[in-house]
């Protein structure tokens, strides 16, 4: 054994076999054959001071480099200090053999953590490796910086990382290492993401790879979660992926687990889905709903296998919290409240964990709590169940599923758990009984018999919190007081009673005790011995709250002064520095000549304001913030919703009136301990929201503000046309009919793919301007698909709707992958005047309600003519005129206006909001000057500055005045037209 | 995920992989905390476990603030050996849960039906095994690094992660060939 490593290395490729490190082999195997632990030792120091040695005398082979790390890798796994041997480790990831290589950078990711001095040193190796052609290398590099990377790491490479993610060359398996690196870097420094890749990113959702689709989806979902605006893409992404996953079947064989399609990428999605609000598109809906119905019917099997059966389920319980959070599918939400039923009753142990948790963000959500409460039975039963974490989970349902109707059961039921509950929950019950109580007493005798049952059964459990609540509310709800005294006392009579309840019961009784004072049992003297009787046995804080009770019983009760007087003096010399103070001011203070002043110190303290309970603040702090955010918290609707409670007021009842007395508050220290008690009443900071994601201004490249060159042709044809063609280039050609019936629009667009290959992740995202979302509407009836092959063509329909009249027309981005990210941004060809309808009108009726109209402001009026002047190459004459008129969708009355050269016409403008609007057009043309005098009339006056608007635009351009020097036709028209009689 | 650690009754050392940055001591203080809690659980008790005192903590260096977030354990058993993985307390516990499956399965593929024996096992000390291969102990780990990467998924297929594998594999026969042929 002793030589082993020797030996090791001497049999090294002296046998046939080439199993490499022979060396390392034989040190493990005499690991295992020490038996003891010393005889370990002495071999492992053997050892470390051999490769100590080697590394000193320097020129080692790469190959013996790499085999010494192992040797110093597997010592460091087995918890033995290597640091010595760091430096060598990192140096192998410069080496070029890939083996060598990999294994410094596995000594790399195990030895070092992110801010270890070294990692400065590997930074240009893994850049190196990271722009190397050879992809195992990039990988490596990828690992390193997944596993160990820093800010300052991700500050010198997430650029290289980036490219690697999106270059067309990368090949599938760098691209989602780099997805998973860059979601690494963005978790330690969320700048390094630029807002400018958001498109790029989310384009990737649509890559063939399942693998890839998955690694993005996960970058996507962390980057959606503090950037929703510039991420709303993705979601439209995850639910037509879904579909695709889900209907069409459209994956690998590969990725089948256990016949569950990529159980991780389904949960992944289902889970971005839930990170913004329900989509407004009817056709975004159905595919959720149909992806949702599937996994629902799909689920109806049990299978067998236990891997099958949790990925299955895996799916459907994160199918089921996203129907919740969607809460506009009442036909799923009935079938999944049903199968909720079952679920927490199930046999199997993590589908009733599930149910629970899945119950408890239905509660977290629902309008009505009666499909939960018909279980209650059963989950007040789970409280009892053998498993902890099913405990907590039924914990946490009863918690959000109480309301008026069931609080009292359910808090008797949590009361009587309390007792025997595990120490490691037993805080948070009492916080959740004690907001329960609180929030749905609905008398008073119940909150505060609860309350102090719960104080005295799980004392050591009771938060400050806690009593501080007791105690702001019983002062602020008057009727209370007398109830809450007499109990309070009865509790620190006996002879074992908890410290918090002496210290309620100090706090209570010298605000109220007075209010009892005639009863039996509770003349002052009574109440005084309870409290002395507790002195002695309790902390000094409580002793504080004692003795200021004791001054405020000088006030209230003269007969028993001298007893009191007493106690205080005993206190001034007490070794306490805070207790004596309080006793020599008492002292002093009772021992004045007139009680004015006392009486003024110890008058009854104003109400507490009305605060966020202090409680529910504390409750929350459990639940910090986290990397995922949740999409609720534990709690009924309106702990999610945060409105105002019913239950105890918080604020004084009416008829006694505020209390104002300045210096109660002001002698703080002196006349009571609860200055400070008062201040941690109020609502500490709600849920802590973290770091505030830097507001950058997100550029919205669907915006008609990033508008691609040339998109006016194509726009200014369409403007007086149904259909054409609206964009083309070498790549892409787009092409849209469109239809107007009254206030309805349907567009159709056609996306022909010219390019020599296939375009993926096609993508097409409308925008218009927020001001005028509420003028025009759209439902997208359709999406193109995410892939167009060469020579095909792929179409989206949208219907419009005209609320009012708007004036801008919407936009699409437009994007794809071929090779690169290529994205256009066009404007639709869908304004106002589309939705007018040509009107027959005889002379007579045109002038007359020529007439009734009148002037401005329900007319417009302007005079211009062609761009470029009279002499330009461009003219107006009249068969353009009259073609565009028509095109505008007016109804041209021939033989109206005395003027033959004079155009008049007429139209209905159509209107969901505003109804019919009636329009009037003149156009006094001057075809020597090339000028037009236009007028437009209309029932509303927003109507004619907007038609007017692109009137005008569309005639000053005129038509060119070499009309008859017409292109030649094209190879393509060529072949269009004589495409039926010609055989090619 | 945060972390994945695999242990067994009994013994003291584990195979764990860290997602987010720890010291040695905090790593220390939640492998037995964790494996105290895990060992205790009984058969048909489910295969989560909240554990309040693990708060993860995501370094956003940026604006200097620890968020700490709840954090649950998905564990799994197999015979003796526990696999467990700390997450979130947000994130999908049975996808979780499948995910430790999946990696069991992985190294069941590359190694053969006997691994947990063989592979796993020599890193929790145990001194039971006669076979050259295990003494591939990295490879445990390169395994990992291919099926998760950032604490995430990275892909589910066992035949690609293989194929990876395989490929290293057969990289780094070629380059010891090669050094053997060197120094004979």
């Amino acid at each position: 054994m002793a030589s082993s490593a020797a030996a090791g290395f001497l049999s090294r490729g002296s046998s046939g076999n080439n199993s490499n490190m022979r060396g390392l082999v034989q040190f493990i195997a005499d690991l295992r054959n020490a038996r003891a632990r010393e005889l370990e030792e002495k071999r492992i120091n053997k050892e470390l001071a051999n490769i100590r040695q080697k590394f000193k005398d320097g020129s080692l082979s790469g190959y013996h480099k790499k085999k010494y790390v192992c040797k110093l890798l597997y010592i460091y796994i087995l918890g033995w200090n290597v640091d010595f041997g760091h430096l060598e480790a990192v140096n192998l990831i410069s080496a070029n053999k890939y083996s060598e290589k990999q294994i410094g950078y596995l000594a790399m990711t195990l030895f070092l953590h992110e801010s270890h001095e070294l990692l400065h040193l590997v930074v240009n190796s893994i850049r190196k490796d990271l722009t190397d052609h050879n992809e195992l290398f990039n990988c490596l590099a990828l690992h390193a910086i997944a596993n160990v990377g820093s800010r300052e790491m991700g500050e010198a490479l997430s650029g290289e990382v980036h490219r690697l993610l999106i270059s067309p060359t990368s090949k599938a398996f760098v691209k989602k290492k780099a997805a998973l690196t860059l979601l690494r870097l963005y978790r330690k420094s969320p700048d390094i993401v630029q807002p400018q890749w958001a498109e790029r990113i989310i384009s990737l959702m649509d890559d063939a790879d399942m693998g890839v689709a998955l690694s993005v989806t996960s970058l996507v979902m962390a980057l959606a979660q503090n950037n929703p605006e510039q991420y709303k893409g993705s979601y439209v992404k995850a639910a037509s992926r879904m579909k695709r996953i889900l209907v069409d079947q459209e994956y690998a064989q590969d990725y089948l687990y256990y016949k569950v399609p990529c159980p991780w990428i389904q949960v992944k999605m289902l889970r971005l889905l839930q990170y913004f609000p329900p989509s407004e598109d009817t056709h975004v809906r159905e595919l959720i709903r149909e992806s949702l119905q599937k996994i629902l019917n799909l689920a109806l099997e049990m299978p067998k296998n236990v891997q099958q059966n949790n990925a299955q389920n895996a799916v459907l319980f994160e199918a089921i919290n996203l129907i919740i959070h969607l809460d506009t599918e009442q036909a799923l939400m009935k079938q999944i409240s049903s199968r909720l039923g079952k679920f927490i009753q199930s046999r199997e142990t993590n589908v009733r964990y599930l149910g629970l948790e899945a119950m408890t963000h239905l509660a977290a959500r629902a309008e009505t709590l009666d499909p939960i409460k018909q279980h209650q039975s059963i989950i007040i039963g789970s409280l009892k169940d053998r498993d902890i974490s099913v405990r907590r989970k039924g914990l946490d349902l009863l918690y959000s599923m109480c309301d008026q109707t069931n609080a009292q059961p359910i808090v008797g039921e949590l009361l009587q758990y309390l007792q025997n509950a595990d120490f490691a929950i037993r805080e948070e019950m009492v916080l959740k009984i004690a907001i329960l109580t609180e929030k749905y007493a609905t008398d008073i005798q119940w909150y505060v018999d609860i309350s102090l049952r719960l104080i005295a059964m799980a004392g050591d459990h009771v938060s400050d919190e806690v009593w501080h609540r007791v105690i702001q509310i019983v002062t602020n709800n008057e009727e209370l007081q007398v109830y809450a005294a007499q109990n309070i006392l009865q509790y620190v009579k006996a002879d074992h009673c908890h410290e918090t309840l002496v210290k309620i019961g100090g706090y209570i009784l010298g605000e109220f005790g007075h209010l009892i004072a005639e009863d039996k049992g509770c003349s002052p003297i009574e109440q005084f011995l309870a409290l002395q009787g507790k002195l002695q046995g309790c902390s000094s804080s409580t002793r504080a709250i004692i003795l200021s009770c004791f001054i405020k019983f000088v006030n209230l009760f003269p007969e028993i002064k001298p007893r009191l007087m007493y106690v205080f003096q005993a206190y001034s010399h007490t070794l306490d520095s805070e207790l004596q103070q309080r006793a020599c001011e008492y002292l002093a203070l009772a021992s004045l000549p007139t009680d004015d002043l006392l009486r003024t110190v110890c008058d009854e303290m104003p109400p507490f304001p009305e605060r966020q309970s202090a409680l529910l603040s504390r409750l929350h702090q459990k639940h910090g913030n986290t990397s995922d955010k949740r999409t609720w918290v534990v709690g009924g609707k309106d702990a999610n919703t945060m409105e105002k409670n019913p239950g105890l007021k918080r604020a004084q009842s009416s008829n006694g009136g505020p209390h104002m007395n300045g210096s109660t508050n002001g002698t703080t220290n002196g006349t009571n301990g609860h200055a400070k008690g008062a201040n941690d009443l109020a609502g500490l900071d709600m849920l802590d929201t973290g770091p505030s994601e830097p507001k950058t201004l997100i550029p919205n490249l669907a915006s008609a503000a990033h508008l691609s060159p040339d998109w006016e042709i194509g726009y200014n044809k369409l403007l007086t046309k149904a259909e054409g063609i609206l964009y083309e280039d070498g790549q892409i050609q787009i092409g849209v009919r469109s239809e107007y019936r009254g206030q309805m629009a349907c567009v159709i667009l056609y996306f022909s793919n010219k390019a020599p290959t296939a375009v993926s992740s096609f993508t097409t995202t409308l925008d218009l301007e927020p001001s005028e979302k509420e003028n025009l509407s759209w439902e997208v009836k359709g999406l193109p698909e995410s892939t167009i092959y060469t020579g095909a063509q792929s179409q989206q329909m949208i219907m419009f709707e005209a609320k009012k009249v708007f004036d801008k027309s919407p936009t699409i981005r437009i994007s794809y992958i071929a090779g690169a990210l290529q994205a256009l941004t066009l404007k639709l060809p869908v304004n106002i005047h589309k939705f007018m309808d040509p009107a027959e009108l005889t002379a007579d009726d045109f002038f007359k309600r020529w007439k009734q109209i009148g002037g401005a402001p329900r007319e417009a009026q302007r005079v211009f003519g062609v761009r470029g002047g009279r002499d330009g190459d461009r003219e107006i004459n009249e068969s353009f005129i009259r073609r565009t008129v028509e095109g505008f969708r007016w109804g041209v009355l021939d033989g109206v206006d005395p003027n033959k050269k004079n155009l008049v016409g007429a139209s209905v403008l159509h209107t969901a909001g505003g109804g019919k609007f009636g329009c009037l057009l003149r156009l006094e043309p001057n075809y020597g000057t090339q000028m037009i005098r236009l007028t437009i009339r209309a029932t509303d006056d927003s109507v004619p500055p907007i038609i007017i608007k692109t009137m005008e635009d569309r005639l000053a351009t005129g038509i060119s005045t070499h009309l008859d020097m017409m292109e030649p036709p094209s190879h393509r028209d060529i072949s269009d037209v004589f495409g039926s009689v010609l055989v090619t | 995920m945060s972390a994945t650690l695999s242990c067994s009754r009994g013994r003291e050392k584990s195979l764990a992989k860290w997602f987010t940055t720890l010291s040695p001591k905090e790593k220390a203080k939640i492998i037995k905390d964790v494996s105290q809690l895990v060992l205790a659980r009984r058969t048909r008790m489910c295969n989560f476990l909240e554990y309040k005192g693990w708060r993860i903590v995501w370094r956003y260096e940026a604006s200097a603030d620890e968020l700490t977030a709840d954090s649950k354990i998905v564990y799994r058993r197999y015979a003796s050996l526990f696999f467990i993985a700390g997450c979130n307390s947000t994130d999908n516990e049975l996808i979780t849960l499948e995910i430790v499956h999946r990696y069991v399965e992985q190294m069941d593929k590359y190694y053969g039906n006997v691994w947990t024996s063989y592979v796993i096992l020599p890193l929790l000390q145990s001194w039971r095994i006669d076979q050259p291969q295990i003494f591939n102990f990295q490879k445990a780990y390169f395994i990992l690094d291919e099926l998760l990467l950032a604490g995430e998924m990275q892909e589910s297929s066992k035949k690609n992660v293989l194929r990876v594998i395989s490929a290293q594999d057969s990289i780094e026969d070629t380059e010891v060939d090669e050094e053997v042929t060197k120094i004979m």
